[in-house]
């Protein structure tokens, strides 16, 4: 009985080669060696894993290199370009002698104990080519990371931008000519009852590109909000309006407590078009107070981020809804224990499983992406790609809730004399209500999920602002969605937990 | 009277599970049925309420044909037949008193039974069951939150709403102790005594056979192989037990003394 196996492990100690002529094998084909040895599966791992990894790592160096028309010049600018990947080469230099010496070994003693060296290295040479192809640069992230405090900052805190209040503006103006001529503008009128604001002299020159100066206008104003901060715009022939810079800042000044102040301003540079440059013009002075005197409201963004919520979740929901009444009818004809009477229902039972797994295993974002094509965006392209996804996946799991179901109830309801319609009220549904209840919220809680990012490829939904927001840089907008966002998932994930933990 | 006449089953896979089986009691009987596991006792019972419909053979009940009845007649007759399982067949996750009610279901009308409603009289029955079972304080639990024995007993009170005249008890305590199993028979010896209800059990112990039966049959491979009145069954041997369990029994000890010796 023994004798056998006495057999087997003696000739198990025999390599077919001797142990320097497997080591030289091996060097030739890695892994040989191992195989003529009697190493059959080690030989093969080490010999598929070689087999990947040197042609993996010539595709990368040819690719880094790839300006280069010598091989042994792609070599070295591309060990110039990615040092990274000096060190996959060494690692698959040091895999090579490792495999020579493990078939030494195994050749010389086939007792020897297995080592996990050979294996350890090309794991390691697999996580270097990793690290290359995966661009990876932690430097970068470390480095970067300043600049993303400052954004995640405001997508974090965006709540500054959720409130917005009427602003009401108080006006001065004066007209000043440009350049001076024989008849200047008067000085405004100091009106008693609103705000004013006068100008000496009322025509000037610009400052020009060279640097030269322009004229010193000295503003005097009255009847302003008293301390309060006052800008100076200009406003150009062409009614264009632009607040003044000097010395790089914009121009403010707080007004006394009689809502005054006097101001001597150099007059600003501005890019003129040829054709009016040597006629007087008259441009217009500005001195403009803004108080956010109306009442606070919400703003834009902050009703614009709880629209598309809103429409969020009811695009979950209405995801789920179609849903449940399409997969509800699928399920029976894809429950097995229902449909292996005959031949020809098992044939659909089959058909309809394997269609539910085909949708199943395409993502709700690439179906987004089709039905966005067929339906065009907005959220109902996003509920024709959650219901076909949901369909699938509720199907699957209302149909094996179906197979799970225990037939003893059944046959004791019938026992008693119920009919059909009894005997599906009493042992069937109270069997799978609790499942289907429980896949149903759990669907739902995906959905709803799944809708708030479908919108990235613009199946509506509150997504469709994220990105929108995020590829304007607005952070702070974004920050609102990305808050509405994991308010709605907390809540939803609390309250879909809370009625699976009463139903099952 | 109860007679069943040369009744076979033969499934859709040719397996012959009852062959040509005969015989009858009067009314009030407590009938046991042993036999080995596969000798077409399970099969037997079902074929009394029609859960399985029999291939060939008769079923007289008062006169009546039950292989022959259909449609209502057949759930009319069904609602006089309360049956008892091995693995209880309750729903789970039904209350007790529900599980008991749907004992009530062949009278009740569908249009009730779509909003799960039961008359008053109905209710005060469950109860009553519930009571008489010793589980009354369990009434509003959820079924699979009781014990083994008290789930059977919920099984025995679901069988009792229907105010049956027979009682099917498949292995009523092969999931059972026997400290339990004893319970559990004693019931069934009661609504037998004290009901006239007619019991047809089919049981594994001899001792509980020895104890409860009023008259026994013994099935091997389909065919009725042993028939005892009470004082027979009384002095029944574990020889004569085993011979009714036939020649598997031996083989299946057969069996095991080869693995022992291959062992050694």
């Amino acid at each position: 009985m023994n004798l056998p196996i006495k057999n087997a492990l003696a000739e198990r100690k025999t390599s077919l080669v001797p142990a320097p002529a497997a080591a030289i094998i091996s060097l030739i084909i890695p892994g040989l060696g191992h195989i003529l040895a009697r190493s059959y599966q080690r030989g093969l791992l080490l010999m598929l894993s070689m087999g990947s990894i040197v042609p993996l790592l010539y595709s990368r160096i040819s690719q880094v290199g790839r300006r280069q028309e010598e091989l042994l010049d792609k070599i070295t600018r591309s060990f110039q370009l990615e040092p990274i990947l000096i060190l996959a080469t060494v690692a698959v230099v040091l895999l090579y002698i490792v495999i020579v010496g493990d078939a030494y070994r195994l050749a010389r003693d086939r007792t020897a104990r297995n080592s996990l060296a050979p294996f350890s290295v090309v794991l390691i040479c697999f996580f270097v080519l990793g690290w290359q192809i995966g661009d990876i640069d932690v430097g970068l992230f470390i480095r970067e990371i300043g600049d993303a405090k400052f954004r995640l900052g405001q997508i974090m805190w965006p709540w500054a931008r959720a409130i917005s209040r009427d602003a009401s503006e108080t006006l001065g103006i004066q007209e000043i000519k440009i350049p001076c001529d024989d008849n200047p503008p008067p000085q405004s009128e100091q009106t008693p009852d609103s705000a004013w604001l006068t100008a000496s002299p009322t025509c000037g020159n610009l400052s020009l590109e060279d640097g030269t100066q322009g004229s010193i206008l000295t503003l005097v104003a009255g009847n302003l909000t008293p301390n309060t901060e006052v800008d100076i715009l200009w406003q150009d022939p062409v009614n264009n309006i632009f607040r003044q810079r000097q010395g790089g800042e914009y121009i403010t000044i707080t007004t006394d407590e009689n809502g005054g102040f006097e101001l001597d301003i150099v007059m600003p540079y501005r890019l003129i078009p040829n054709s009016a440059a040597d006629k007087s013009l008259i441009w217009k002075v500005r001195a403009r107070q803004l108080s956010a005197t109306g009442a606070i409201g919400p703003s834009t963004e902050l009703l614009l981020a709880m629209s598309k919520m809103i429409e969020t979740i009811f695009l979950g929901m209405m995801a789920t809804l179609f849903g449940i009444v399409l997969a509800l009818p699928l399920s029976f004809i894809a429950a097995r224990n229902l449909m292996d009477g005959s031949s020809a229902t098992l044939a659909i039972y089959f058909v309809v499983r394997s269609l539910l797994n085909i949708v199943r295993s395409v993502e709700p974002l690439i179906w987004a992406v089709i039905a966005v094509a067929v339906v065009g965006l907005g959220p109902f392209a996003g509920i024709v790609a959650l219901t076909l996804h949901s369909i699938a996946a509720l199907g699957k799991l209302y149909s094996e809730a179906i197979e799970s179901i225990d037939t003893g109830p059944i046959e004791a309801i019938q026992a008693t004399g119920a009919n059909w319609i009894q005997i599906v009220i009493f042992a069937v549904i109270p069997q799978i209500i609790p499942p289907f209840v429980s896949f149903t919220i759990y669907r739902w809680d995906i959905n709803v999920r799944l809708s708030t990012i479908i919108g990235l490829v613009g199946g509506g939904g509150i997504g469709f602002l994220l990105i929108q927001w995020m590829r304007i840089s607005d952070f702070k907008a974004a920050g609102i969605a990305v808050w509405f966002i994991i308010i709605t998932v907390t809540i939803l994930d609390f309250v879909s937990s809370e009625i699976r933990h009463r139903f099952v | 009277m109860f007679e069943v006449r040369n009744l076979t089953k033969i499934y859709d896979d040719g397996t012959v599970a009852v062959k040509n089986v005969s015989f009858s009691i009067p009314d009030g009987e407590f009938l046991v049925v042993i036999g080995l596991s596969g000798s077409g006792k399970s099969t037997l019972l079902r074929c009394i309420n029609r859960l399985i419909d029999p291939t060939e053979g008769e079923i007289l009940w008062d006169g009546v044909d039950l292989a022959q009845i259909e449609g209502e007649d057949l759930r009319v007759v069904r609602r006089k037949i309360g049956m008892v399982f091995q693995h209880f067949n309750l729903v789970k996750r039904s209350s007790v008193l529900t599980n008991v009610l749907a004992g009530r279901l062949g009278y009740t009308s569908s249009w009730q039974s779509l909003f799960g409603r039961f008359s008053e009289d109905d209710r005060q029955l469950a109860f009553a069951a519930l009571d008489r079972l010793g589980i009354l304080d369990q009434a509003d639990k959820r079924a699979d939150e009781l014990s083994g024995g008290q789930q059977q007993r919920v099984g025995v009170a679901r069988a009792l709403m229907q105010e049956p005249r027979m009682i099917l008890a498949d292995e009523p305590v092969a999931s059972l102790d026997p400290v339990l199993a004893h319970s559990i028979m004693e019931h069934l010896e009661r609504l037998n005594q004290e009901d006239g209800i007619t019991i047809i059990c089919s049981l594994h112990y001899l001792d509980l056979v020895q104890r409860y039966a009023s008259s026994v049959i013994g099935l091997r491979e389909g065919e009725i192989v042993y028939r005892g009145a009470k004082a027979e069954i009384r002095g029944m041997t574990d020889k004569q037990f085993r011979e009714i369990y036939g020649a598997d029994a031996e083989r299946v000890g057969d069996l095991t003394g080869d693995l022992n010796s291959d062992d050694q």
